[in-house]
């Protein structure tokens, strides 16, 4: 990343970008917070204390193996309301507009995915479409994964093609994947005062039995105890099942993100 | 010519009283009289009872044989078959009598059938106490608050009283067992029923009572003394039991 | 919320920016062939994974022989209800099903499933047939309706002779095998097994039963009490705790022989056998000592250790079959009962619950987490009501799983992890029952005498 910065910066006069970036930046964090302080009020109840936080309890169910709806993952009541769905995108759009300055240098993935995002009304309403998807969760159960395939050129590695041949084939596999490492995701690991963060990309190998490996933070989401409970719900996991007996490789590569909100 | 009618007249007279004699005075000379049917054969009968005698509640068997009758009955019985046998089983010695009749007469026969009374039950024994009875009437047993295995202040004369007693009766053993009312856990409860008894059994050893004299068993909740849900009868399991070992 | 700022980039020589940039070119150059080699799967998360819309159809007949139709109804019922309790899937009601269903591949009409209103996303389906010499044949197939070009995931065949428990048990593992392949890799229970206490003979023994409560049958006929039976990890013996004339005693049952097998006396109150996870060792509790403590011996009752020494009753042990390495038990030491946690050799032993009272915690197979039962408020005026629930051990946050105020206790996991088998006097006796272990999907499973104490077998 650190050459990627370098090569933007290269032939401009960095002084007085610099200075307009910085300002910019504090203005829109202060923007941010401003937001978070009147829409994003937490309770701030029972996370990490021992013994106690019934209200923690619901996280703790949906890190059972059993596949948890998004909303009761979040919430004891079960309540059905895609509120929390609804609200990321409207966070997305302020990042989106953040990183725009240094967005040819972020990998192209995540800007991908931001400008997708930002083009849609700046201020959208609680009651978004429910198909959107942008999050990962379900989707089609079968590939394409249109998250994915949508983005068109996969990222800065130029990977096309031979990394959709098994989604297509195997998608009910990846949809196992998706749903093991969601399940191993324990929450409650990350950092109590962060309620929002970047994504976080995990790269990992899945063998022919099923078992994850080389597990390695490919992009950080800058918030360590974020990353760290991305890569122990890789390692928490024995195996994601045999892969398909018909399929001739010996190992699939899996790149895998994760994004957080708490409410 | 009066002899030559002389002679008819007195033959004539001769028939006519011939005659006469038969028609009055006699019978008909009869034809021979068919030869009577023979006798019809008289019935027999004959019935015994096995065993011939028997205690009063056991049962005997009565067996009957009878030949040549259509009608056979015993008393106290009634119409019965002509051979046969039957369960008997009465409260007194009885006299079985037969009764065959047939078209040759009537036989009758008899059986007797001795009913010894059984011998009168022993009686009932002089009122001793066993050691048992004297056991279970004077030790108390200790009684506990929930989930405590520790003996309550309340429950120290019990245990004053029962060691008096072992002391005088320094033969006797016994078992203590630990009981728990039927609130909490199987597992738990059998833990704690055998701290209870074990609690007992310390306290007796401390007073000085030999450890020899006492084994211990907990039953948990296994085998309540009452089966309501009420403190009443919580309290009533919640105890140490002694059980008399013979 | 914090967006945490980016760093801002430090100037370089131009020069080292050109390099960085050729560096950065080669490097996609050099890589990409590599990486193009390879299959890439990319797919992310943020809240959680919905359950797949499974329809299962049913199993048409494949042959006219009369018997089908019984065998058919087996069938299909224990397929249909071994999915539905699994808590891997969401199963279509049949109610949405098109009227045509398949019995083989080529009569599958995928627009009819993937569509509303059935909208599912997998197919399960097949035939059965029995033949005038006995034999049945079943063919099943999983399909990924939404997958057109490449949709079938699964297909097997199973033969036995036609009888009903065939049937039964021929469905159980076609269940499994879906379940093993749509739940990621765990081996579903169909097969399981659970071992339990019953006093419906007039006396508590040991009896077990099919996980989803058929063929319950009875174990041990001691004529005494039998309690807290523990099926050993291979499944060949089952340990338990029975009043004997020397008082209560660990004793071990071998399925293999049918009969008891010799254990040794302990001398003393024994209680509560658990097996670790690789089936050598048994911790009890006994009281041999004086006081109830919890006891590590060789699986033949050899090579005894003490663990733990407070005052207070210490019962009710279970081992963290993942690592072998810990026990969690019951201590009454601080007064009600209590959960604690300890290493395997007795050390580090660490209270887990806070209040109330706690007991019968058993381990979960991965390791995570502790299912037990607690009357979290305890005291007069209280209801008193003891309910199942789950924690977990690194954090010791707690959730509640049942809600029915009536006495639920003595959890065990299935091997899978996702079920918890518990007994409950909600239904007015003492019975045993099952559910997913986030509460839902409760299940009665037995419904005569009085049913307590059940225990999971490993697989």
């Amino acid at each position: 990343m650190a050459a990627n910065a370098e090569i933007y910066f290269e032939h401009d006069g960095w002084g007085r970008a610099l200075a307009w970036s910085a300002g910019l930046h504090v203005a829109i964090t202060a923007a941010l917070l401003l937001y978070s302080a009147l829409f994003y009020r937490t309770s701030g109840e029972g996370w990490g204390a021992g013994g106690g936080g019934e209200a923690i309890g619901a996280t703790l169910v949906s890190t059972v193996p059993l596949p948890a709806n998004p909303a009761q993952a979040q919430n004891v009541l079960a309540n059905e309301s895609k509120g929390l769905t609804q609200s990321q995108p409207k966070i997305e759009e302020k990042v989106a507009d953040a990183i725009e300055i240094q967005g040819k240098n972020a990998k192209v993935k995540p800007k991908k995915k931001q400008e997708t995002a930002s083009k849609e009304k700046p201020q959208p309403a609680p009651e978004e479409e429910t198909n959107q998807v942008a999050f990962g969760e379900g989707g089609p159960v079968s590939g394409p994964y249109g998250t994915f395939s949508a983005a068109g050129a996969k990222g800065g590695f130029g990977i096309t093609g031979g990394g959709g041949d098994f989604g297509t084939k195997y998608a009910w596999y990846v949809r196992v994947i998706q749903q093991k490492v969601a399940e191993n995701w324990l929450k409650y690991e990350i950092d109590p005062r962060i309620t929002t963060a970047q994504r976080v990309y995990i790269t990992f190998d899945v063998v022919r039995d099923g078992h994850p490996m080389n597990v390695q933070v490919e992009q950080s989401s800058g918030v360590p105890s974020l990353d760290i409970s991305a890569k122990r719900a890789l390692e928490r996991i024995d195996t994601f099942g045999a892969l398909p007996p018909d399929y001739s490789g010996n190992k699939i590569s899996v790149e895998f993100w994760f994004d957080y909100s708490r409410k | 010519m009066k002899q030559t009618s002389m002679r008819s007249l007195l033959l004539a007279v001769a028939l006519g009283t011939l005659f006469g004699l038969a028609a009055c005075g006699g019978k008909k000379p009869l034809p021979p009289p068919p030869p009577p049917p023979p006798a019809p054969p008289a019935p027999t009968a004959s019935i015994s009872v096995s065993p011939s005698s028997i205690q009063a509640g056991q049962s005997a068997s009565l067996t009957w044989q009878t030949t040549n009758a259509t009608d056979v009955s015993i008393d106290g019985i009634g119409a019965v078959q002509a051979n046969g046998s039957q369960n008997v089983s009465p409260t007194d010695s009885t006299t079985y009598h037969l009764v065959a009749k047939g078209a040759g007469g009537t036989q009758e026969a008899t059986a007797r059938l001795t009913v010894t009374q059984p011998p009168p039950p022993p009686p009932p024994p002089a009122p001793t106490v066993t050691d048992e009875d004297l056991f279970n009437q004077n030790i108390k047993d200790v009684y506990f608050d929930y989930d405590k295995s520790d003996i309550r202040a309340d429950q120290q004369a019990s245990l004053q009283a029962d060691v008096a007693f072992l002391n005088q009766h320094a033969t006797f053993s016994f078992t203590i067992e630990g009981h728990c009312d039927e609130r909490g856990s199987t597992e738990y409860n059998l833990a704690l029923g055998d701290q209870r008894a074990s609690a007992v059994k310390n306290a007796l050893t401390a007073a000085g009572i030999s450890a020899s004299r006492i084994k211990t068993i907990s039953y948990g909740k296994e085998k309540p003394f009452c089966n309501e849900s009420n403190e009443a009868c919580w309290q009533q399991n919640r105890r140490g039991h002694f059980v008399f070992q013979k | 919320m914090d967006q945490p700022a980016r760093p801002t980039r430090q100037r370089r020589s131009g020069r080292i920016g050109k390099a960085g940039l050729a560096l950065v070119v080669l490097g996609i150059l050099f890589l990409s062939p590599a990486l193009l080699a390879q299959d890439w799967v990319k797919t992310g998360t943020s809240l959680g994974v919905e359950k797949v819309r499974l329809a299962v159809s049913d199993f048409k007949p494949s042959t006219t022989d009369p018997q089908n139709t019984a065998l058919l109804k087996t069938f299909n019922d224990t397929l249909w209800n071994d999915l539905d309790v699994s808590g891997v899937v969401e199963l279509v009601s049949k109610s949405f099903y098109p009227l045509q269903t398949p019995g083989q591949p080529p009569e599958v009409n995928f627009l009819a499933w993937n569509a509303p209103p059935p909208n599912a996303a997998m197919l399960a389906f097949g035939n059965l047939g029995a033949v005038a010499n006995g034999r049945l044949t079943v063919q099943g197939w999983l399909y990924d309706v939404k997958n057109i070009q490449s949709p079938q995931i699964l297909g097997k065949q199973y033969g036995d002779a036609a009888s009903d428990a065939a049937a039964r048990v021929m469905a159980h593992k076609f269940a499994d095998e879906i379940i093993l392949r749509l739940g990621g890799g765990i081996a579903g229970i169909a097969e399981s097994q659970i071992y339990f206490v019953s006093d419906r003979t007039g006396h508590k023994e040991v009896w077990a039963m099919d996980y989803d409560g058929s063929n319950q049958h009875q174990i041990t006929r001691l004529g005494s009490i039998a309690l807290s039976p523990r099926i050993s990890p291979d499944g060949s013996r089952i340990a338990f705790s029975a009043l004997t004339k020397t008082g209560w005693e660990i004793m071990m049952y071998s399925l293999d022989l049918n009969r008891l097998v010799s254990f040794p006396h302990m001398g003393g109150t024994n209680l509560s056998p658990a097996w670790s996870g690789d089936g050598t060792k048994l911790a009890f509790s006994s009281s041999r000592g004086g006081d109830p403590e919890i006891y590590v011996a060789d699986a033949s009752g050899g090579n005894l250790h003490r663990m733990t020494t407070a005052k207070g009753p210490d019962v009710s042990p279970v081992w963290n079959r993942k690592t072998n390495a810990q026990i969690a038990f019951v201590s009454g030491r601080t007064g009600l009962p209590q959960i604690y946690a300890m290493e395997a050799d007795g050390t580090n032993q660490q209270r887990m619950t806070d209040q109330g009272y706690a007991v019968s915690p058993n381990w979960s197979p991965n390791g995570q987490f502790l299912t037990l039962a607690w009357v979290r408020k305890y005291g007069p005026g209280e209801p008193g009501s003891s309910d199942i629930y789950l924690m977990d051990i690194a954090s010791k946050q707690w959730v509640q799983l049942t809600h029915d105020g009536g006495r639920n206790d003595f959890p065990s996991w299935s091997p899978d992890g996702r079920h918890i088998v518990f007994q409950s006097n909600r239904s007015g006796s003492l019975e045993i029952w099952s559910m997913l272990a986030d509460g839902t999907k409760v299940q009665q499973l037995t419904f005569s005498g009085r049913n307590t104490q059940p225990n999971w077998s490993w697989k």
